[in-house]
C-alpha cells in the first residue's frame, strides 16, 4: 500500500473510528440511549451513579476490616476512625461525597463501645431494638477531613482554607482539620499530633552526597523560614514537587495517627495513580512503587512512654475510577470544585511531563492508562525492605548507598571542604543522613538537574531565608519527624536494618554514637565466658 | 445571516479562564464559511470551538485549546450527553443546543 498524500486526496485518509463500542445504548440497563463513554463502554445518566459507586465500594470496603479477607458482607468493623485527605481538586471532592453519601448521610451514628456485629439474615426484619443493622449504621464512629494548604510554599499563591472549609462544613458530619505545609518543621505542630518534642533542630549539608548533618541554633527562624531554606536549596525543578508531595502525605499521616484513625482516604483516581506510578518509577521510587497503590503506615515509636502504636491503612477508593468519570460525577452532582493550584514551575519537571504524557494517552487509548495501574499492582519487591526511610517512612531497600556507588561517578573534591561554621564534628565521624534514606528520597536531596538550580533559572521563584548568609548556605533544615528519629535513642535505626551496620553515626544527647564491626578476635574476646571448653 | 442560540457552560477550573464567568449565551452564525472559497457548512464543535477561543477565552489558549480541538483531559458534553457519542468535533449544532466544557486536569 502507498503512502498517499492527505492534502491533495481527501481518501487517503483513514475514518476515525468511533470511541465506544457497539451501539449509542446503555451497555447495563439496555434501553436508555447513553450519555456517557467510559473505556469504549457506553452508559446512561441512571446506570453511571451506581456504577461509580460500586467501582468506589469494590475498592475499599474489602480494606475495611483489618483482616482483608474476613466477612465483609454485613459487618464492616474498622478499628479506628476515618481520616479524609482533601486537597480541593477534582478526585477528593467526589471521594468526600461519595463517602458521605454511602457511609454517613441516612445512617445512625455508630453506637460507642464494641465493634458492630453481624446479624442473622432472618432475624434483620423487625427485630426492634434488640438488633443493630449494621446497613443502618455509620461504618466509622468519627470521620475528619484534613487539608494541607501548600500556599505558603509559593509567593503569590492563594491561600483556599477558607474556601475548603466551606465544601467541608456543607457535609454535617466531617471535622475539618486545617493544616499549613510549613507545620512539617514546626515543632508545636509536632506535638499536637502527640509525638515526643525534640529538644533541638537539626541541619544538614546538601551539597555533600553523603548529607551529614548537624545540631543546629535556628531556632529563631520561623516554620515557614525554614520550609523555605528546606526548598530553595532543592537540586532540580523536580524535587519540590516531589518534597510537597512527601511532606504533605506525612502530615496527613502523623493526622491520621492522633486523631485515631485506622483509614486514610485519599481521591487519587486511576489517571492520577497512573501519573504518580510512572513518575514515583521515573524518580528511583521503583522499590515503594506498591506502596503508591496500597499502603499500611505504622509509625515509628513516638518516644512517649506506654503508648501502643497503631497503624494506618491508606486507601485510595477511586482507583478504578478515571478522571472523566469523576468530572462527569461531580457535573451531574452540582459539586463544587475548588481546585488545585499548580506548583509554579511544574510543568517542567517529572512529574508535570508524565502528567501531560498520561492524560494525552487517555484521551486516545483510554484502556492503556488502567493497564499501567494493573500492571505497578502486581510489582513487588525482589530484596526485602532494609529499614524504614526517615525522610518518607516508606520501606527502603538494602545497601543503597553502596550500589549507588558502584554506578555513579562521584568526586571526592566536595568531600575535602567542609562546610565552615560546622558546630560540632569532624567529616570523619560526622554522622549522615544518607544511611537512613531510600533511594527516591536520597536521588530529591542529591540528584542534580542537568540545568541550572531550580531557583536561579527555570523552576519556581522561592523566597530565601533570612539565614541566608555564607556560613550556612548548604545548611538545610530538616522535617520534624526526621529530627525525632535521629534523635532519638541511637539504636532505633540501627535495629531495623542491620545491613547499617558500620556506617550508623547517631546523635544521642548531642554526642556521636558509633557502631564499628569487630573481627573474629574481638567477638571471641567477648563472649569467651560462655564458650563451652571444646575439649569437653 | 442566519444565527443559532446556545448555551455554554465551564466548569472545573476552566471558567477561569473565561471571565471566571461558568454560564454564557450566544449566539453564532449557523452556516459560515471556513475560507472564502467554499462553500458555507453547518456550524459543528469544532468551529465552536474556535468561535469561544477568538470571541470569549481571555488568557492563556494552550490550557483550552490543542492541536485544533479541546486539550486532552477537557470533556465535551452535549446535551448532557458524552460529544463521543455524538461525533466530537463533527457534531452539527442545533439551536438551543447546551454545550459544556470540564477540565478534569485540576488536581486530585
Amino acid at each position: 500500500m502507498s503512502c498517499e498524500n492527505p492534502t491533495t486526496d481527501p481518501d487517503a485518509l483513514m475514518n476515525r473510528r468511533p470511541k465506544f463500542d457497539k451501539a449509542k445504548t446503555c451497555i447495563k440497563c439496555k434501553i436508555a440511549e447513553g450519555n456517557i463513554v467510559i473505556r469504549h463502554a457506553v452508559y446512561c445518566k441512571d446506570c453511571f451513579f451506581p456504577l461509580l459507586k460500586t467501582k468506589f465500594k469494590r475498592s475499599l470496603e474489602p480494606f475495611v476490616n483489618r483482616l482483608p479477607n474476613g466477612p465483609r458482607k454485613k459487618a464492616l468493623n474498622p478499628s479506628g476512625n476515618l481520616l479524609i485527605g482533601f486537597s480541593g481538586g477534582l478526585g477528593s471532592t467526589v471521594l468526600l461525597d461519595l463517602v458521605h453519601k454511602s457511609y454517613f448521610s441516612h445512617r445512625k451514628p455508630r453506637e460507642s463501645g464494641g465493634e458492630v456485629e453481624a446479624v442473622p439474615e432472618q432475624q434483620e426484619t423487625g427485630a426492634g431494638d434488640r438488633y443493630r443493622d449494621p446497613r443502618q449504621e455509620r461504618v466509622w464512629k468519627k470521620a475528619a477531613v484534613c487539608y494541607v494548604e501548600v500556599a505558603g510554599a509559593f509567593p503569590g499563591m492563594k491561600d483556599r482554607t477558607e474556601d475548603i472549609q466551606r465544601i467541608v462544613e456543607s457535609y454535617d458530619d466531617f471535622e475539618f482539620v486545617p493544616l499549613k505545609i510549613e507545620d512539617a518543621f514546626n515543632g508545636e505542630w509536632w506535638e499536637s499530633v502527640d509525638q515526643c518534642p525534640s529538644s533541638s533542630l537539626l541541619n544538614f549539608d546538601i551539597s555533600n552526597e553523603e548529607l551529614p548533618f548537624f545540631q543546629s541554633d535556628s531556632t529563631r527562624l520561623t516554620p515557614l523560614e525554614r520550609l523555605h531554606t528546606y526548598l530553595s536549596r532543592l537540586p532540580s525543578p523536580t524535587a519540590i514537587p516531589s518534597t510537597i508531595r512527601t511532606l504533605t502525605r506525612l502530615l496527613l499521616l502523623y493526622t491520621a495517627h492522633s486523631t485515631s484513625s485506622s483509614h486514610l482516604l485519599l481521591g487519587t483516581s486511576l489517571t492520577s495513580l497512573s501519573i504518580s506510578l510512572i513518575a514515583s518509577v521515573a524518580m528511583g521510587g521503583g522499590f515503594g512503587v506498591s506502596e503508591e497503590v496500597q499502603e499500611e503506615w505504622i509509625p515509628p515509636r513516638s518516644g512517649i512512654e506506654g503508648r501502643k502504636e497503631v497503624g494506618v491503612r491508606v486507601v485510595r477508593p477511586l482507583r478504578d475510577v478515571v478522571n472523566k468519570e469523576c468530572a462527569t460525577w461531580a457535573w451531574w452532582n452540582g459539586l463544587t470544585v475548588v481546585g488545585q493550584e499548580t506548583v509554579p514551575g511544574f510543568k517542567q519537571t517529572i512529574g508535570g511531563l508524565t502528567k501531560d504524557f498520561i492524560i494525552g494517552l487517555e484521551r486516545d487509548y483510554p484502556s492503556t492508562v488502567s493497564a499501567i495501574a494493573r500492571t505497578c499492582g502486581k510489582l513487588t519487591p525482589k530484596d526485602e525492605a532494609g529499614g524504614q526511610c526517615v525522610m518518607c517512612q516508606r520501606p527502603a531497600q538494602r545497601g543503597m548507598e553502596i550500589w549507588k556507588q558502584r554506578i555513579s561517578v562521584r568526586s571526592l573534591a566536595d568531600l575535602e571542604e567542609a562546610p565552615s561554621g560546622i558546630p560540632i564534628g569532624t567529616q570523619e565521624n560526622q554522622p549522615s543522613l544518607s544511611p537512613y534514606l531510600c533511594y527516591a528520597c536520597h536521588a530529591t536531596m542529591t540528584s542534580k538537574s542537568s540545568r541550572a538550580n531550580p531557583s536561579s533559572t527555570n523552576g519556581p521563584k522561592l523566597p530565601t531565608s533570612t539565614s541566608d548568609s555564607k556560613t550556612v548556605s548548604n545548611l538545610v533544615p530538616l522535617p520534624v519527624w526526621v529530627t525525632a528519629r535521629l534523635f532519638g535513642p541511637a539504636d532505633k535505626v540501627q535495629a531495623e536494618d542491620p545491613s547499617r551496620e558500620g556506617s550508623g553515626d547517631a546523635l544521642r544527647d548531642g554526642e556521636v554514637w558509633r557502631n564499628v564491626e569487630l573481627g573474629r578476635e574481638e567477638m571471641r574476646t567477648a563472649v569467651k565466658d560462655f564458650l563451652l571448653d571444646q575439649d569437653e | 445571516m442566519l444565527t443559532i442560540s446556545l448555551k455554554i457552560e465551564f466548569a472545573g477550573g476552566l471558567e477561569l479562564l473565561f471571565s471566571n464567568q461558568r454560564s454564557h449565551r450566544i449566539s453564532i452564525p449557523s452556516n459560515p464559511a471556513s475560507t472564502p472559497n467554499e462553500p458555507p457548512k453547518r456550524a459543528d464543535i469544532t468551529y465552536l470551538i474556535h468561535w469561544l477561543k477568538d470571541n470569549l477565552l481571555k488568557e492563556r489558549v494552550e490550557l483550552f485549546i490543542e492541536n485544533g480541538t479541546v486539550r486532552p483531559g477537557i470533556l465535551v458534553l452535549v446535551n448532557d450527553t458524552d460529544w463521543e457519542l455524538e461525533g466530537e468535533g463533527s457534531y452539527e449544532l442545533m439551536d438551543g443546543d447546551e454545550i459544556v466544557f470540564i477540565s478534569t486536569l485540576h488536581g486530585g
